[in-house]
């Protein structure tokens, strides 16, 4: 029942901020964006033909009216379709979602994992040369593009100038092994720069929690270093981790791999989003930036419920 | 008191501020002063295609398509025989127009509005304030730039401007954080007392004490201003009208098909040299400037 009111609290407390991201979005994309009057129209029209397009686009009603009528279609969830394709908004995101899920996956996962026990073999070898060659690392992957880095395994992997073993461009899902094949090289590129971010970090958080005082008694107590990081410095620096982890989820499923699916031709929401963009495709660009900014509110929630799990101390008042 | 003042005076004669014993520590660093010499290095080259001392020629078509790399063309031409080094040497007055006009923008909004929350914590100035950096962080930064670049019809600081909507963010949150902390000492309980005004209170008295922080900041910034530039305009939302590093990759990707790399490792190359000196330059300052770090 706490956990349920709590939960009730917090969406109400996200709606002034949905409702902000709305009004950017109406203000930058609609109000200011592009007129789509000419578009409808045919050669030479009339004074009286633009005017009824522009009344039937809404163009002639006052700013009020027309955001509270954007409000009410997000409201209902009633994202209409898309400009280009005539395709249903929800069925657009409906297929391409699933998509850039599997591929984001496994670099987000891997990225975080490995992140973190590169974090702590560098933390527990701090100042020796184990710490600087990951460190080192970690300032190589900071350093160079994404855009360089896929480029790179692109060519590492896919080309005849390298090993030339994996498909260049695109996707395919339907089997285990043709997925592993597709989601390969976007995956190395992402871990290579996601870990450079990652381990400095949590090499950081991780240190920070290592030199305590509770630590350092510990140690002279003689508890064996397994148990010490597991217990008394991962568990204590679990809060900071957690928050990093969550608030990257709506980036990851809305819009993070814009880049990765433009650049690979791959079918997911950050392609259709790119194109979107390109093309001018208001009512998907609508429903792109609400839903990231719905995904906002639940990550920060649930990263309230996990502070919770992983540190009983916090309570959910 | 008397000896309190003593105290203070004769650390002042010693020139311990946080500033002299940073610059000290800063120059002991061989890492930080490496770096910063490279920094400077293509800082100066910036400089002299603004001054058109060199890379005035960056657009000619003068040489063979794919021209190897030559005493002529240094690092060879591109796929019309435009000189690739030259390219390069303009793109870097591109990276540090963009990385400089951002990371100043970004850090005086950051400073002025985060000030002002972390000044006024508790009332409805901070609740707007931290409402707009929560919404400004919750839109898809690509689509932010799309859709700013729409309202000013493609105008081409567009880029800049959406660079700076959203990476004040940052800065803003630390700064209202120091603030917070400051306005409870006792020289600005003092300030007001005598009459000084909130204005001044806040940008005269308080801000000044957290330039340590708007320093690096305004390094992290710059860094990811250059990152952004490359991926937008890959995408075709960033430099319009002149060459950037990120646009000689976007050209180099079709290049590198064919096998053709000099675009894409010049292009590479020069800019993961700047962005990780830069890296460096703003990891040692930190160090530098933390109090709690003795060298």
């Amino acid at each position: 029942m706490e956990v349920f009111q709590y939960v009730l609290r917090k969406l109400l407390a996200g709606i002034p901020l949905v409702l902000g991201v709305t009004l950017i979005s109406f203000v930058l994309i609609v109000y200011f964006g592009p007129d789509k009057t000419y578009e409808l129209l045919g050669k030479n029209p009339t004074a009286d033909e633009i005017a009824e397009i522009r009344s039937q686009l809404g163009y002639d009603q006052p700013f009020v009216t027309r955001y509270m009528d954007y409000l009410r279609e997000i409201v209902t969830l009633d994202f209409g379709s898309s400009e280009s394709t005539d395709e249903k908004v929800s069925s657009i995101l409906a297929r391409t979602v699933p998509t850039s899920i599997a591929l984001a996956i496994p670099g987000f996962v891997l990225g975080n994992l490995l992140g973190v026990v590169l974090a702590l073999v560098a933390a527990y070898y701090r100042g020796f040369w184990v710490d600087k060659f990951i460190m080192g690392f970690a300032a190589v992957g900071m350093s160079i593009s994404f855009l360089i880095a896929i480029i790179g395994f692109q060519i590492l992997f896919s080309s005849s100038d390298g090993l030339d073993l994996l498909p260049v461009r695109g996707w395919d899902m339907s089997t285990p092994l043709q997925y592993i094949r597709y989601v390969t090289v976007p995956t190395l590129a992402t871990v290579f720069v996601a870990l450079g971010y990652n381990t400095r970090f949590y090499r950081a958080v991780i240190v920070e929690e290592m030199t305590r005082d509770h630590v350092r008694t510990a140690r002279a107590f003689g508890v064996p270093p397994v148990q010490l990081f597991y217990r008394n410095i991962l568990k204590n620096s679990m809060i900071p981790i957690v928050t990093r982890i969550m608030f990257s989820i709506p980036v990851i499923v809305i819009s993070g791999s814009l880049l990765l699916e433009s650049y690979f031709g791959i079918p997911g929401v950050g392609k259709v989003t790119y194109d979107a963009i390109v093309t001018g495709d208001q009512p998907i660009l609508k429903a792109v930036v609400v839903l990231t900014a719905v995904l906002f509110v639940i990550a920060q929630l649930l990263a309230d419920i996990c502070y919770r799990v992983v540190d009983p101390r916090v309570s959910l008042k | 008191m008397s000896a309190r003042a003593e105290v203070a005076v004769s650390v002042g004669a010693h020139g311990d501020s946080l500033w002299s014993k940073a610059l000290r520590k800063f120059r002991r660093d061989r890492v930080g002063m490496w770096s910063l010499a490279v920094v400077l290095a293509y800082a100066v080259v910036a400089l002299g295609v603004v001054l058109g001392l060199w890379a005035g020629d960056w657009a000619d078509v003068s040489g063979p398509k794919w021209a190897p790399v030559s005493g002529e063309y240094w690092f060879g031409t591109n796929i019309i025989g435009q000189d690739i080094f030259a390219r390069s040497l303009y793109s870097t007055r591109t990276a540090f127009e963009v990385g400089l006009v951002v990371a100043l923008g970004a850090t005086a909004l950051g400073a002025v509005l985060g000030s002002t929350a972390g000044f006024f914590s508790g009332s409805w100035i901070d609740e707007v304030i931290i409402w707009l950096m929560g919404v400004l962080d919750s839109v898809p930064f690509i689509l932010l730039v799309a859709a700013i670049s729409y309202t000013l019809q493609g105008s081409p600081w567009a880029m800049h401007i959406a660079m700076i909507a959203t990476f004040w963010i940052g800065t803003a949150r630390l700064i209202r954080g120091e603030v917070i902390k400051l306005k409870s000492l006792e020289y600005v309980e003092a300030a007001h007392a005598i009459g000084v005004s909130r204005f001044m209170i806040i940008f005269r008295h308080i801000l000044p004490n957290t330039f340590h922080i708007l320093l690096v900041q305004a390094t992290l910034s710059f860094v990811a201003a250059i990152k952004s530039e490359v991926i937008l305009s890959f995408l075709g939302l960033g430099v319009k009208d002149g060459m950037s590093w990120g646009l000689m990759i976007s050209e180099s990707t079709f290049e590198v098909l064919a096998g053709f790399f000099n675009n894409f490792i010049a292009a590479s190359v020069l800019m993961f040299g700047l962005v990780m000196a830069f890296n460096m330059f703003s990891d040692a300052l930190q160090d530098a400037l933390d109090p709690r770090t003795v060298k």
